[in-house]
């Protein structure tokens, strides 16, 4: 252990050293000893809230990493799906059938290319989310977050605002640097993709919402559960476990049920034109909403009646 | 100044802290005396807003703590010495806090500089030993330059440097006129550093006292003597209220007079006497009495049988 100094306030802001306890008596302390509503200094305002949620979020590694592979995830998997496209098209040219079945999906293949990775940087954001929440009770960190902000819900907003626009910004940016990759492949095989078309933004703009939509439920999760593996279990089961279940169930209720679990808003959100018995687009939106207010109402309620 | 006022927290059908009343006053330390298991933790998370009281209320200079527009400039606290997320460093983890309160980077240099953090303020706080911990609470807790001041086990795994550390800071603040609030489960640290102490027990206050009374209240004081007729003058001692005890060959211990009234008798009747000390009880031992029916968690010593002891846990 390094030295330690007996002096608790080496800045001279109050009374200096056990020799004059009194010297500084006349400043700021003797009056807010005194009593009355003086108030002592700024106090924990929602801008600052969130500057303190960001340099939380930016100061983890373990953080830092996962947004490093999602990245990695969403930039690999579209340049495999340029390249697998590409082969594709090229067995195409000397196989007739292949051509048929390929102008019957309706042509452009290549431009969902930049957003293959997609499950996968919504599991790891998902992940990241429950994580960033469950942290903060496992650790013990809560304690310090909640005395510093006692209201507890401008911190519960602010670090939802941070996970939900870091997750948006990076999945956007991971699904343009996808695209950069995948253009000279495709062209390599003589397809051309266009990153300014509208289907090319509209796959990214909802793409990264979605993304961020699941890291702010996994963030929810994360915050009622409050525990890391029991939050990422509930996110897994919710996006990769329930759809499949649905499916296997017998019977109209589960078939229709499973258009409103939150992983199949995105299809309808991006699809080139309705397809029957789909839910439109703005429904698509709607339920996808409802999936990140409601925990995140449920989690705020919890937080703030709940012994931290 | 804090106030717990009919302050209750139940669990289930357990009760941690049962309708508690004391006050804390500024400028002197207030140790928060009781053994495992007490109330004592969970009463000062109640005082900091963390958990929501049962029954009753506790205010922080007048004014329930969540309800101060800047907590952390009114009340530091140090509640558990790992309140800290161990992949951050203790610069950073510093830096977050003081973000919610727009206190200057410069005030996270000094805490760190006065808790002796210097040299692994930068590392995780994964690789921190339980001191560094404590370290670290207590730069948390003066982060905001607070009036009041919240320590939990302040001196638990600190090293003896840093126990005579602590208690010269929280005598130092307190001599500054803040209010100092101190829980421990270890008596001799309390009888050096409080100037006050509030003991608990099963969420009861058993005593809300000057350290001074606690130790001689209980038990009123004793003297030890020491007289080549120790026969004779427990004879001549003898009275109501007066209880003696021969515990060696020429030793006695007198309960009930003063060695005033014990050197005149003896004067007065020739016996010679060659010790005559005034006993005081230890902290220790009024701590004991206090809570010898308080204990949570009684040590089960069996004679014979295989079963190992059941200790306090918290």
């Amino acid at each position: 252990m390094s030295s330690t100094t007996l002096e608790p306030n080496p800045s001279g802001r109050r009374a200096q050293g056990g020799a004059a306890p009194q010297a500084g008596a006349p400043s700021g302390q003797a009056a807010h000893s005194a009593g009355g509503p003086v108030s002592p200094g700024p106090g924990p305002t929602f801008l600052r809230v969130l500057n303190s949620e960001f340099i939380k979020f930016r100061t983890l590694l373990s953080t830092l990493i996962l947004l490093g592979s999602t990245m990695l995830v969403m930039v690999g998997f579209g340049a495999l799906a340029a390249w697998s496209t590409g082969q594709f098209r090229e067995q195409m040219a000397s196989d007739p059938e292949a051509a048929a079945q390929m102008a019957a999906q309706g042509g452009d293949i290549a431009v969902s290319a930049p957003t293959s990775g997609i499950a996968f940087a919504q599991l790891i954001l998902g992940s990241l989310g429950v994580l960033l929440m469950s942290s903060e009770f496992t650790t013990g960190m809560a304690r310090s977050t909640f005395a510093a902000v006692p209201k507890r819900i401008p911190a519960f907003v602010a670090k939802f605002l941070v996970v939900v626009v870091v997750s948006f910004v990076l999945t956007g940016v991971s699904t343009l640097i996808a695209g950069l990759v995948s253009v000279p492949i495709l062209d390599n095989y003589g397809l051309s993709l266009d990153l300014a078309s509208s289907q090319s933004v509209k796959l990214l703009v909802v793409n990264s919402l979605y993304v961020a939509a699941v890291a702010s439920i996994g963030m929810s999760l994360g915050s009622i559960i409050r525990n890391s593996a029991g939050g990422i279990m509930s996110l897994v089961g919710l996006f990769f476990v329930a759809p499949i279940a649905f499916q296997l169930i017998p019977g109209d209720f589960f078939e229709e049920a499973r258009k409103y679990l939150p992983g199949n808003t995105v299809t309808p959100l991006t699809a080139v034109e309705h397809v029957d018995g789909n839910l439109e687009a703005w429904q698509a939106a709607l339920v996808l909403g409802a999936w990140v207010v409601v925990p995140a109402v449920l989690a705020m309620v919890l937080l703030k009646k709940r012994d931290v | 100044m804090i106030e717990a006022r009919g302050l209750s927290k139940v669990y289930g059908d357990k009760t941690a802290v049962g309708g508690v009343d004391f006050t804390v006053q500024a400028g002197q330390v207030t140790g928060f005396l009781g053994p495992n298991g007490a109330g004592k933790s969970t009463t000062m998370r109640m005082i900091m807003g963390l958990d929501t009281p049962t029954s009753g209320s506790v205010t922080v200079n007048g004014v329930p703590f969540t309800k101060h527009a800047a907590p952390l400039r009114e009340v530091g606290a140090l509640l558990d010495a790992k309140a800290v997320h161990t992949g951050r460093s203790a610069y950073n983890h510093l830096l977050a806090m003081a973000a919610t309160h727009s206190i200057p980077k410069k005030r996270v240099s000094e805490v760190i500089e006065m808790t002796g953090l210097a040299d692994v303020a930068r590392k995780k706080v994964k690789g921190f030993s339980l001191g560094m911990g404590q370290r670290l609470g207590i730069a948390a807790a003066l982060l905001g330059d607070p009036q009041t001041i919240i320590l939990d086990e302040p001196v638990n795994g600190l090293d003896p440097e840093g126990v005579v550390w602590v208690r010269n800071l929280v005598k130092y603040l307190a001599s500054e006129g803040r209010t100092v609030f101190l829980s421990s489960h270890l008596m001799s640290e309390m009888a050096v550093t409080a100037d006050h102490l509030i003991v608990i027990g099963r969420g009861k206050i058993i005593a809300d006292a000057p350290i001074k009374d606690i130790i001689t209240g209980k038990g009123a004081s004793r003297t030890r003597v020491r007289t080549d007729e120790p026969d004779q003058l427990m004879h001549l001692l003898a009275g109501t209220g007066v209880s003696i005890e021969a515990q060696d060959h020429e030793l006695l211990e007198v309960k009930g007079l003063d060695p005033r009234q014990i050197a005149r008798t003896a004067l007065e009747n020739h016996v010679m006497i060659y010790e005559l000390t005034p006993l005081q009880a230890s902290l220790e031992e009024a701590y004991m009495e206090l809570t010898k029916d308080e204990v949570e968690y009684h040590s089960l010593i069996t004679t014979g049988a295989p079963v190992p002891a059941q200790t306090g846990g918290k």
